[in-house]
């Protein structure tokens, strides 16, 4: 239609030169005020935007609620707006644009409408029952598809897949497989999404200083705890807030060491808003605020600095210190660190090196998965030798004495057959667990076996069981 | 029919509440505790709860263990794979030995300023009792570095901590010929702030780093096998 065939129609419409760049730069501030809602927020030009809801909607009063609030305040700045929530951004961007809105009496078709499709489980079947252009296709394929008969979604969905890719192009499958989840869509969002965000609405706006640092010291232990379940410390964090004129005021401070603690973390916003607490115009009050940790990094247990608190760890530094003064005063042969060497010899596979020597990483050993211990906390080297009173061939002994004491035989494990160093002429030992009446256990091992000499084979202690 | 261990992990009815699980909530936030053998023979079970201890409770700080010379070597010397087995990190463990029980006392103090670390202080039988003094200095720089001592010792003198167990081993809870986890019959017979007396049977989970009480716990002269030949045990009742 031309202008002056529009004119003749509606003398009274005004005319205004199209300018794109005036339309992206509109479109970027209604994204940039959108971020109130939820840190992602992806454009879509020349007129749309995705705000991914996950986790954030609750905290407006629910998915519907949320949807109605950015409609209606959209509307109150100028801005007519179409609103859908879905589980994908393809069916939200369907459904905002042609699924049947429910008109408002007291509002016209150029002002907010709904669309509440959100909470119905059947969107799929909705999303079926749309014009083919829903499936965000350039005009020509959409068209073609039309002359082709297939004129709703659920049309494409039932026709075989292989009829479309060579004519349609692969684009209306890539499309429909978008809407409905089949295909993951990355969107890119217009500022890159923290990792982790914590995120506060007010019901009333907030001004004063002290309001500001309470609602940063509330963001601050939500992030914490966010960045406890991730493993991770926060390297750079940026606390956004959104005026109710519709700014935002960042601001950011850096760590040098990953942080997870809200004490320090406070600290650091506390100074920096002290500097930009005049500069924040802060006259209108702010609606929400927002804890972006920008950069985190992995957070190792071990190196968590000292800090006041029952859960505090003295630091590897501190440790090293210590050892130092035990060193100093004990002799470095005595504080030790343990060992553990791929050896069979039991005595051989562990040992212990001065503390005070480089830390190379001990090799780790977990305790068995039944909890059961198959080697002693205590050894004895070499073992110490027991006088056997009654043995079955093979087999552990029944009754033994050790240092001068019989002990009964009530439980018994094993053989464990560890094999010697044939180089060092070691005899072969058949290891037994024990346990004695009185609930004692031992490592016992017979050197050698029956029947391989003519003196029989001998008997020793190795170790306790705890 | 052998009885079952109750619960692993935390209390979760209000019979646990007066048992063991809710006492060990209670120790983990106390800065000193005295583990001592039930009898003679019992050295290496008095060791393995004091090990369950450090095991359970230890953190990023990790665990000390400073020892006279003869606490060492009279029942054998640590063995690091049966220490990890036991459900001690190795890279996180430091044993110091002292040649005189001063210098173990002494060595005890410095590593309990590690802040959050779990202090073995194992002390040999020879040698008059412990002074109050000397427990009382443990206790403080305990409670001043946020770490815990655990007091290993034979004798019963007068003592600054907290809790004091005997402990003795108790008999396999697994199917006959297995050995199980580790199972010890522990009586709390000091315990400030609390009633004392009280024993349970417990078994030590390495792996899940948890103790099981058993249910029979309370009946001692019957679970002994000796028959509560041992007063001790008598007198729990």
């Amino acid at each position: 239609m031309s202008l002056a065939d529009a004119r003749a129609i509606q003398p009274k419409l005004e005319a205004v030169e199209d300018d794109p760049e005036e339309d992206a730069r509109a479109l970027d501030n209604v994204a940039a005020w959108c971020e109130r809602f939820t840190p992602i927020v992806v454009l879509d030009p020349p007129e749309g935007l995705f705000l991914d809801i996950a986790g954030c909607s609750h905290l407006f009063g629910g998915e519907e609620k949320l949807r109605a609030e950015i409609v209606t305040r959209l509307h109150a700045q100028g801005f007519g707006s179409r609103a859908a929530i879905a589980p994908t951004p393809g069916a939200a961007w369907a459904f905002a644009r042609y699924a049947k809105q429910k008109r408002q009496p007291e509002r016209t078709l150029r002002e907010s409408l709904q669309a509440s499709l959100a909470a119905t489980e059947d969107w799929q079947t909705q999303l079926a029952n749309l014009p083919v252009e829903a499936l965000r296709l350039d005009s020509n394929a959409a068209a073609l598809l039309r002359r082709l008969g297939l004129k709703t979604v659920a049309h494409i969905l039932k026709a075989p897949r292989s009829s479309f890719t060579a004519r349609a192009g692969e684009n209306a499958m890539l499309r429909l497989d978008q809407a409905l989840g089949r295909t993951p869509e990355a969107l890119r969002p217009r500022r890159p999404a923290p990792p982790v965000f914590a995120l506060r609405r007010f019901l009333e706006p907030i001004f004063t200083a002290d309001a500001i640092l309470q609602v940063t010291q509330d963001l601050c232990g939500d992030a914490i705890e966010r960045l406890d379940i991730r493993g991770a410390g926060a390297l750079r964090a940026e606390l956004v807030l959104f005026g109710v004129d519709g700014r935002d005021r960042v601001i950011g401070v850096n760590v040098s060491k990953p942080l997870r603690e809200v004490k320090p973390l406070m600290r650091l916003f506390r100074e920096k808003l002290n500097i930009v607490g005049e500069n924040l115009n802060a006259e209108f009050g702010f609606e929400a605020a927002r804890l972006d940790i920008v950069r985190l990094a992995e957070f190792d247990e071990r190196t968590r600095t000292l800090v006041s608190g029952a859960e505090a760890s003295a630091s590897a530094e501190q440790i090293g210190g210590i050892v130092d003064v035990l060193s100093s005063r004990l002799g470095a042969k005595r504080v030790v660190r343990p060992l553990v060497h791929d050896e069979h010899a039991p005595e051989r596979a562990a040992g212990w090196r001065s503390a005070v020597a480089k830390n190379d990483q001990v090799k780790s050993v977990k305790p068995p998965a039944d909890g059961v211990q198959r080697r002693p906390v205590r050894l004895f080297a070499p073992g110490q030798l027991i006088e056997v009173m009654a043995s079955v061939p093979d087999g552990p002994p029944l009754r033994f004495r050790w240092r001068r004491v019989t002990r009964e035989v009530v439980r018994a494990e094993g053989p464990e057959r560890i094999s010697g160093d044939w180089q060092k002429r070691e005899k072969t030992r058949d290891y037994y667990r024990v346990e004695d009446k009185q609930g004692r256990r031992y490592w016992l091992y017979r050197e050698g076996l029956y029947g391989e000499s003519e003196t029989p084979p001998r008997w020793y202690v190795h170790g306790l069981f705890a | 029919m052998s009885p079952r261990p109750a619960s692993f992990g935390l209390s979760d009815g209000p019979a646990q509440d007066r048992g063991f699980i809710a006492k060990l909530a209670t120790m983990a936030g106390q800065p000193l505790h005295e583990i001592g053998p039930a009898g003679p023979g019992f050295e290496a079970a008095a060791l393995g709860f004091t090990l369950a201890l450090a095991a359970s409770w230890a953190g990023a700080a990790g665990v000390f263990w400073a020892g006279e010379d003869v606490a060492f070597a009279e029942e054998g010397a640590p063995y690091p794979v049966g220490l990890a087995q036991y459900g001690l990190a190795l890279d996180r463990l430091i044993v110091a030995r002292a040649k005189k029980r001063e210098d173990a006392l002494w060595a005890a103090e410095q590593a309990l300023a590690a802040t959050g670390a779990i202090v073995i202080c194992a002390l040999g039988a020879q040698g008059k009792p412990l002074d109050l003094k000397a427990s009382r200095r443990l206790l403080l720089f305990a409670e001043r570095y946020h770490s815990r001592c655990l007091l290993l010792m034979p004798e019963n003198g007068p003592s600054a901590a907290w809790t004091r167990w005997r402990i003795a081993p108790a008999e396999s809870n697994a199917l006959p010929d297995e050995l199980g986890l580790p199972a010890f019959r522990a009586e709390l017979t000091r315990n400030r702030g609390g009633p004392s007396g009280s024993s349970f049977i417990l078994d030590w989970n390495a792996h899940e780093r948890v103790f099981a009480e058993r249910e029979v716990a309370r009946d001692l002269s019957a679970a002994h096998p000796d028959g509560s030949a041992d007063p001790r045990w008598a007198r729990a009742i």
